[in-house]
């Protein structure tokens, strides 16, 4: 699961993020989107370091993606990531068979095609009248089809 | 959309444990869990780890995702390797405490210097400060 997706998941659930200048918002995550603008509620405001025993306690805060630098979710968010994981090793190993010359494609497995139930890369698809390494990964996959 | 190649080997070290060294100076250790194109980490099982001397601390962190741009490098760690023989492990609030009193030191040391560049007549700006370290 990206990053960004694992922020929108996380929404509703308890987070701190810290600034670039090193001060931490503790709140409720209540939206994410895809800049990593981030928007929380019920914030405590900390400053890290020398000042780190002030603290201010705000309503809702909107933090601009430029001026964050990491976010805190609870652990748990992970668990709802680990079969992710798999289809991107999937599409990691396709997109290596890609770039193997023509003749050494097909003997590192097929297992980078089958695992994630689709057709392979999406790229491959209609372009016969391309590249030569193009063709070959067609009569792959049609091997296994 | 092709993936490009920086990314690509990104992750390939998923699930492999790393050592993030980010621009504020603060090094993390995690599993990678996933990637994107701005190269965000998902680090997870995360321990912030502070070097003082040769005694280092963690603190337990949990999950962290890290904004791409404020990592300035980031390597597998390589667990085989003893360096029990060079660092010596000390609790939590030591290292903070020993964290502090260096900071302490080393700000001393700006501010000598800067006044003693002052009495000569010129500007002293610290090439490297402690905020950004990239």
């Amino acid at each position: 699961m990206l990053p960004l997706s694992l922020l929108k998941t996380a929404q509703n659930h308890p987070m701190l993020v810290e600034l670039k200048n090193g001060e931490t918002y503790n709140g409720n995550l209540v939206s994410c989107d895809n800049w990593m603008n981030i928007n929380l509620k019920d914030v405590i405001c900390t400053s890290r370091g020398l000042h780190s025993d002030h603290f201010f306690k705000n309503a809702d805060w909107n933090i601009a993606s430029t001026n964050s630098k990491v976010a805190n979710p609870p652990a748990k968010m992970v668990g709802l990531m680990e079969h992710d994981i798999i289809n991107i090793m999937c599409g990691l190993k396709a997109a290596r068979e890609l770039l193997l010359p023509k003749g050494q494609r097909g003997t590192t497995g097929h297992s980078g095609f089958g695992g994630r139930g689709r057709g392979g890369p999406p790229g491959n698809r209609g372009g016969m009248g391309g590249p030569p390494k193009w063709g070959g990964n067609m009569k792959k996959k049609q091997q296994q089809q | 959309m092709p993936v490009p190649p920086r990314v690509t080997l990104m992750l390939e070290a998923a699930h492999e444990k790393l050592m993030v060294y980010l621009r504020d100076g603060r090094t993390l250790i995690g599993i990678l869990r996933s990637v994107d194109q701005f190269a965000n980490l998902v680090l997870h099982r995360t321990i912030e780890r502070i070097h003082v001397g040769n005694h280092y601390g963690d603190i337990e962190r949990g999950v962290f995702v890290i904004r791409g741009e404020n990592v300035v490098l980031l390597g597998e760690v390589d667990e085989s390797k003893d360096t029990s023989h060079l660092l010596k492990k000390v609790g939590i609030e030591e290292i903070l405490e020993a964290q502090r009193v260096e900071q302490e030191r080393v700000q001393e040391q700006e501010q000598l210097r800067a006044k003693f560049m002052k009495e000569r007549g010129l500007q002293y700006t610290a090439e490297i400060g402690t905020d950004d370290m990239y």
